[in-house]
């Protein structure tokens, strides 16, 4: 299994012990590691940067707050990645977004075809959209446990640490999930191949 | 897995890119701590009743001692640390040459003096409290 941000958990503790003797460059340093990760995780899950910026922020605050009662039977980041979760998918749930139909994808948003192959950056570009596009189709939940398995790469004990769900109930959402999402990025690419011709 | 299962899982692996993270905005980390020591930091009510009101409850308590003093002060008997000012401050008479001040008068002059250097003092204290406060 990946380690989450590449880097590993003896190195938090020591940070952690530094921040509980007061020490904030330490928590600014924690921060400076996660942050990437704990806004990509809210920014999947919510579709919104401004509002993945305020839960990412939340999440670092609320860590901040109870890091006396942090018992680090898990790693910092798993524990942090769980606020990240909990809080995105609240949010989600209340604000009900309005989502596009798979019509509405905008298939010359990003000129696939017409661009230059070599252009790896505006593909990439493309690629991005589509998923951020195909996450929108699916709950929640499993917007959270594709972003953990296949960005962070984790395996399905440590996504069930973080999200509270068992193994078996992660595979078979992960299963739901691969489905719809590969259904709509095939359908948006067809549109997009039509568009074209 | 079957065929079917393995081709969704390749055009995700093919689509959903590790290194293609959403990265968080400038600055992200500096907001992130300003926000945490202003939200993080001790305010007024946290303190009880009693501290948030100090400086009224005080004030309130020291005149209504004045006030009670006035009240209890015996006029004419010895005997009392207390009564002994009194009657120090009692027989202080303001004579200015040509003006005959109301006996009243004094003890206005007396009572404006107490109060005020009351009033600095404990402004003196109070304001040196909140301001050493982090």
């Amino acid at each position: 299994m990946r380690q989450i941000s590449g880097m590993g958990p003896e190195d938090d503790k020591y940070y952690i012990g530094q921040v509980l003797k007061g020490s904030m460059n330490a928590f600014a340093y924690l921060v400076d590691k996660h942050k990437d990760k704990a806004f990509n995780l809210a920014f999947r899950i919510c579709g919104n940067r401004e509002e993945a910026e305020e839960i990412a922020q939340d999440a670092f605050l609320k860590a901040y707050k109870s890091l006396k009662d942090f018992k680090m039977k898990s790693s910092f980041a798993t524990w942090l990645f769980r606020i990240v979760y909990n809080t995105s998918v609240s949010l989600v749930r209340t604000r009900k977004k309005k989502v596009l139909s798979v019509e509405e994808f905008p298939a010359d948003a990003v000129d696939f075809l017409s661009m230059n192959v070599s252009d790896e950056e505006a593909a990439d570009e493309y690629r991005n959209s589509l998923v951020n596009f195909a996450l929108q189709k699916i709950s929640e939940e499993e917007r959270g446990l594709v972003t953990l398995y296949y960005y962070d790469e984790l395996d399905t004990v440590e996504i069930s640490g973080i999200t509270g769900i068992s193994r078996s109930n992660i595979k078979v959402r992960l299963f739901r999930a691969r489905q719809k999402m590969a259904e709509i990025i095939r359908k948006a690419e067809m549109k997009n191949v039509l568009h074209h011709e | 897995m079957n065929n079917h299962e393995n081709n969704d899982e390749e055009l995700l692996r093919r689509f959903l890119n590790p290194e293609r993270i959403e990265r968080a905005p400038e600055g992200f980390t500096t907001k992130t701590l300003t926000r945490i020591r202003i939200e993080t930091r001790p305010s007024t009510e946290h303190y009880g009743f009693l501290a948030r009101n100090r400086v009224p409850l005080i004030s309130a308590v020291i005149t209504a001692g004045l006030i009670f003093a006035a009240i209890l002060i015996p006029a004419g008997e010895t005997g009392t640390i207390g009564s002994e000012v009194w009657k120090y401050f009692r027989d202080i008479t303001f004579t200015l040459p040509g003006i005959n001040l109301p006996k009243w008068a004094s003890y206005t002059m007396i009572g404006i003096f107490v109060m005020g250097f009351l009033d600095r003092a404990l402004s003196g204290i109070f304001h040196k409290g909140i301001t050493s406060k982090p």
